[in-house]
């Protein structure tokens, strides 16, 4: 009942930001969404069972639902590599305006 | 076999094109011209024997599961097309040695190449699956060869891709319904098949889609429009196209599907009446230009219209007739459309009101003109009269009541005269009278004829002479060609020049007496068609056509086509909303869910809650990037705990280690970008926090109503007691990682190296000036802040303004941690599989060591040699694969972990796996430290991209798009060059060679010289 909230606050922020003009902001806003996403996915093994999946140290029967975990853990390594590849869009021309884009030399006459 | 040979040696053609241009330059055509002599001669031995009256056929599995074959055969129809096709091509070539400007002409020469292979393949062609491929590769070999011809080409390459691909449309259509319709891709038994026998209407419908596939490429009336267009080609592709390719395709299907339609009225009927027609049409319109080129093209939609009549009447005499005037017609026009580009050549004009009097001055090109055009015109003795006089004779032939054969005659007749006044305009316009005479001051001579010009240019016409002297010695091909167009008869032609009294022959003296008229008023008559009678031409009509259907794109376009990023996502999002937030609380509302679990919630959570709506807060409000940084940080802080109390020690780590390196790396574009966001939103700012509470609601009721309301899954039992056993490993969620979803985490390691690779990417395709701009004209630029509290060289003056000093805490800090880190970092990957750790985590942990050396450093420099990070992102990719190879190879199962015990120590290729994440990990991490962090230093981030591929440079490149150094080296060279010429031209005198000159490869790039690229047009630099 508490981590739906938590995923209702993140997703509010983070549409707001995915909203904006500013580049930055919008990343900011896929980040929140990203940790939004994950803890779904991670709700989907049941917050119930709490362990660790570490079954020589922890008894299998509290133990978490693994495969959720890896989901979400390759699901924060591809997040990362957006958020840095979209951080390198935004510093072009050091201006990172979504609605004036900044000048590249290749104004194509439309 | 042999024929497979003919083929081949013309896709050695199209190979050799490259090698030949870039030693040869324009002179390639020579070699070219050779080999595909060397092609006919190797046709030789089977045009010999299709020559005795056997068919030579060979075929070999294509696509074995869906039966089909590459099968080739070889019969009088594709023999005389080969012949042309090789023979005219090789003469072409000659002359465009002469013809084309000094240079590589390498687009000119492998586009002609090709479109030789794909025309000899078709005309070869025993398949009906392998007849649509080649027919469609002469449409686009077509389109490149006009299309290349630069900027005036541009529309009317488009036309003629259209109106080509419309009738491959048809053709595929056709071959569609053949290959259904007889169950079979066999040219020659789906033609020969006896289902077209029992549904005429069928065989009616696929004549009319072959024959429309024909017009189009043969230019029939309505489609031929783009012949003339492809005027804006160079001439030797005009006369290629015209004389032996593309229009003489059409003329072969016609031919090829003969066999089957010949007898089909609306066969015969739409090509003669279509043919004749256009017959007359385009020489009507040949005679209304000025443009030599022009007229040549209107004559050649005419002339094929006398062929494709000639094939509508479908008796053996008329295909005869056909085939002989192919023959005659690829002689003189080609020959023809040469001497045009000799008369361009050497007066710089082709408009017939600009011309010189010719007729002195080129005596020898006048003379050869004179009997192409007569061929053309249909004057004995040459073979344009035969073929003429022949077809004439088979429109008598034409099927139908008594009177349609004169109908046919007289038609053909009328249309003859238009070809003898175009012929003799030709002749009197281009050569003797001179029209733009006073035009041509006498100081002004005229280009002198390189000799390959002249001599390639009379070749075919010259033997159209004695071909017509010594006709007999077509009967035979004429013979096997008309016999594969109609198996069941056996034709015997005997072709001569004279054939007694007859109508035809009082006919052409008709068409001679007339024309003779013509020409005796010339200077009236000639001029007053030129005036533009006819306003609607056919690209205004296709711009007619096309220009609504465009609209309507542009307008379809509109609703998804914004830079605006709020355009494509606000739809998704208020759908999204609705489906989520409607769906979820109408399962709330009817109860149909399961009991929620009572066990669910922890004290944890809500501190995790608390810091995440404290974080959320402070990132969506806060007008400050720093701020707003931090706040996102704490939300990334808050996931953290929220997930180590979900039981996740290893996304935990992963989460805190990715959550540090992403905000460093905000922090580092945030150095380039203005303090404050702008103010103004995207969509008003009530819209967008309504949409966003919206969405938010719907994802709460969404993870409240859809989770928690379940056991735990048995997949989760399943690895929580096998996963142990399976892998000797206990840290579940990692052998899940390595071992059982191991492909999943080679498409994530796949993710992270394009991420890097495309960083790099798209970074250098941007100007340096562009990526990071010059104070002045960086708005987001903050000047230093001007404290003078303590005179220079103080140690308050130091701190405010150098770093050095302040970095020395950091530098003393990162020598103590980085070899614990690197330590840690080692322990954690090898525990990985036991313990929370793993590639990732440990990755991770070295990135951070990455990241402590970067900032620690007092100027901005880049960490590593340059090329390491992406060696580091594609060997560890490589790495994961020849993982998974070695799986295939030693347990058949791709990635399948191979383990056992190396004494005491359980080892696993899992680890060499993890050992290739690790790389690509760090590979990335280095690679965006390098790139974001590159602030205006010695070295600027488009440097900084170019050096992650090529090395150490001395500045950044000046290029877009992905050129090569050599490639940039070339062309600056190439503008040097084109400078040099200019000042030469305005009189400077001619200096020493200048440094560098010459040809210009891999040795004279800067890369051996050390000169930075910017700098190498720069002869002022010793």
């Amino acid at each position: 009942m508490i981590i739906p909230v938590s995923i209702a606050v993140l997703v509010t922020g983070g549409v707001y930001l995915l909203l904006q003009r500013s580049m930055v902001r919008i990343i900011f806003g896929l980040a929140l969404l990203s940790h939004a996403a994950n803890l779904t996915l991670m709700l989907a093994g049941v917050s119930a069972w709490r362990g660790e999946p570490l079954p020589d140290r922890v008894d299998t029967a509290a133990a978490a639902d693994p495969l959720p975990h890896a989901f979400v853990l390759t699901a924060i390594v591809i997040a990362f590599a957006v958020t840095v590849l979209m951080l390198a869009l935004a510093v072009i021309g050091h201006n990172d305006d979504t609605k004036r884009m900044p000048p590249t030399g290749e104004e194509r006459a439309t | 076999m042999s024929m497979v040979w003919t083929l081949a040696v013309c896709a050695l053609a199209v190979l050799a094109s490259f090698p030949l241009t870039r030693t040869l330059g324009r002179h390639a055509g020579w070699p070219l011209a050779a080999i595909y002599l060397v092609a006919a001669a190797v046709f030789w031995p089977v045009a010999s024997r299709v020559m005795a009256g056997e068919t030579v056929a060979w075929s070999t599995p294509w696509v074995p599961d869906l039966g089909l074959e590459l099968s080739l055969r070889a019969d009088g129809i594709g023999v005389v097309f080969t012949a042309i096709a090789l023979l005219i091509g090789a003469v072409v070539l000659s002359y465009s040695t002469a013809y084309l400007s000094p240079g590589r002409n390498l687009t000119f020469y492998l586009y002609l190449v090709g479109f030789t292979f794909a025309m000899v393949g078709l005309v070869l062609a025993d398949d009906l699956i392998l007849l649509f491929l080649c027919w469609e590769l002469t449409s686009l070999a077509s389109f490149l060869l006009i299309a290349r011809s630069g900027y005036s080409g541009e529309a009317a390459s488009m036309r003629t891709l259209l109106i080509t691909f419309i009738g491959g449309l048809t053709l595929l259509a056709a071959v569609g319904i053949m290959v259904a319709a007889t169950g079979t891709t066999g040219l020659q038994e789906a033609l020969a098949h006896p289902v077209w026998a029992q549904r005429p209407g069928l065989t009616t419908g696929v004549a009319v889609l072959v024959l429309l596939s024909a017009f189009t490429k043969s230019a029939q009336f309505p489609f031929h429009v783009w012949l003339p267009d492809a005027m804006a080609a160079a001439t030797p592709v005009s006369a290629y196209l015209h004389a032996a390719a593309v229009v003489k395709a059409g003329i072969f299907l016609l031919m090829r599907f003969s066999p089957l339609f010949h007898d089909v009225p609306v066969w015969n009927a739409t090509l003669v009446t279509v043919g004749l027609l256009t017959c007359a049409l385009g020489g009507f319109f040949a005679l209304q230009k000025t443009d030599l080129k022009k007229l040549m093209a209107y004559s050649t939609v005419s002339q094929l219209g006398l062929i494709v009549a000639a094939i509508g009447v479908g008796t053996e005499y008329a295909l005869a007739a056909a085939v002989l005037h192919t023959i005659a017609h690829a002689l003189f026009k080609s020959g023809l459309f040469m001497m045009v580009g000799v008369i361009d050549h050497s007066t710089g004009t082709r408009d017939v009101r600009r011309l010189p009097e010719l007729r002195r001055a080129m005596p020898l090109a006048f003379w050869t003109t004179v009997l192409g055009a007569a061929s053309m015109a249909g004057i004995p003795p040459m073979l344009g009269f035969v073929s003429k006089e022949k077809i004439f004779t088979a429109l008598l032939e034409a099927p139908g009541p008594a009177w349609t054969g004169w109908a046919a005659l007289v038609g053909g007749a009328l249309a003859s005269v238009l070809t003898f006044a175009y012929s003799a305009k030709i002749v009197f316009h281009g050569f003797v009278d001179g029209r733009g005479q006073d035009r041509w001051p006498e100081d002004a001579p005229l280009h002198a004829t390189p000799p390959a010009l002249g001599i390639f240019a009379a070749l075919p016409i010259l033997a159209g002479l004695p071909l017509a002297l010594v006709v007999g010695v077509l009967d035979t091909p004429v013979d096997r060609a008309v016999s594969a167009a109609l198996p069941h008869v056996e034709p015997e032609t005997h072709l001569a020049l004279w054939h007694g009294v007859n109508a035809e022959l009082v006919a052409t003296l008709l068409i001679i007496a007339v024309g003779l008229v013509v020409i005796a008023r010339r200077r009236t008559v000639m001029p007053a068609l030129e005036k533009e009678t006819f306003r609607l031409d056919g690209a205004g009509v296709i711009a007619t056509l096309v220009a609504p259907v465009a609209r309507a794109g542009m307008q379809l376009a509109l609703l998804v086509r914004a830079d605006n990023p709020t355009r494509h996502v606000s739809p998704v999002l208020v759908a999204l909303a609705l489906v989520l937030g409607g769906g979820s609380a109408g399962l709330l509302l009817t109860g149909s869910l399961a009991e929620q679990h009572p066990d669910l919630d922890r004290w944890t959570d809500v501190v995790a809650l608390v810091v995440i709506v404290l974080g959320v807060a402070g990132t969506t409000i806060s007008q400050s990037r720093l701020a707003a940084t931090v706040s996102l940080s704490a939300v990334g802080v808050g996931i953290t705990v929220q997930i180590f109390s979900l039981g996740g020690p290893d996304v935990g780590l992963t989460q805190l280690l990715v959550e540090a390196l992403t905000i460093l790396m905000i922090m580092l574009v945030l150095q380039k970008l203005p303090l404050r966001f702008g103010r103004s939103p995207r969509l008003g700012q009530k819209a967008a926090m309504g949409l966003a509470l919206a969405t938010g609601l719907a994802f709460g009721l969404g993870a409240f109503a859809l989770t928690g309301r379940r056991e735990r899954s048995e997949i989760a039992d399943y690895y929580l007691t096998e996963g142990p056993e399976i892998t000797h490993g206990y840290n579940v969620v990692n052998t899940i990682l390595v071992e059982f979803r191991a492909l999943d985490t080679l498409g994530e390691l796949t993710v992270l190296g394009m991420a890097g690779a495309a960083m790099v990417a798209i970074l250098s395709t941007v100007r340096d000036r562009y990526l990071d701009p010059p104070r002045e004209t960086d708005r987001s630029w903050v000047p230093d802040p001007d404290i003078a509290l303590r005179p220079r060289g103080s140690a308050a003056d130091r701190a405010i303004h150098q770093a050095w000093g302040n970095a020395v805490p950091m530098q003393l800090l990162v020598r103590l941690t980085a070899p614990l880190l690197v330590i840690i970092s080692v322990i954690l990957f090898w525990r990985g599989h036991n313990a929370p750790g793993g590639g990732f985590i440990a990755a991770l942990l070295g990135s951070a060591v990455v990241a402590l050396v970067y900032l620690s450093s007092a100027r901005d420099q880049a960490v590593g040699p340059a090329r390491l990070p992406m060696v580091l992102i594609g060997g560890g990719v490589a790495l994961a694969i020849l993982t998974g190879l070695w799986g295939t190879v030693a347990k058949g199962s791709f990635l399948a972990p191979i383990s056992g015990y190396v004494g005491d120590l359980y080892l696993t290729s899992a680890l060499l796996f993890d050992l290739g994440v690790y790389a690509a990990v760090l590979g990335l991490v280095m690679e965006a430290f390098n790139l974001l962090g590159a602030a205006g230093g010695r070295e600027r981030t488009r440097e900084r991209a170019d050096e992650s591929v090529e090395g150490e440079l001395a500045g950044p490149m000046d290029t877009t798009r992905g050129e090569t150094p050599e490639e940039l080296a070339e062309r600056e060279l190439a503008d040097r060059e084109k400078a040099l010429a200019a000042t030469r031209a305005a009189g400077a005198p001619d200096g020493p060679d200048p440094k560098g000159r010459g040809r210009v490869g891999r040795r004279t790039t800067y890369l051996t010289h050390g000169v930075p690229p910017r700098n190498l047009g720069d002869r002022s630099e010793p």
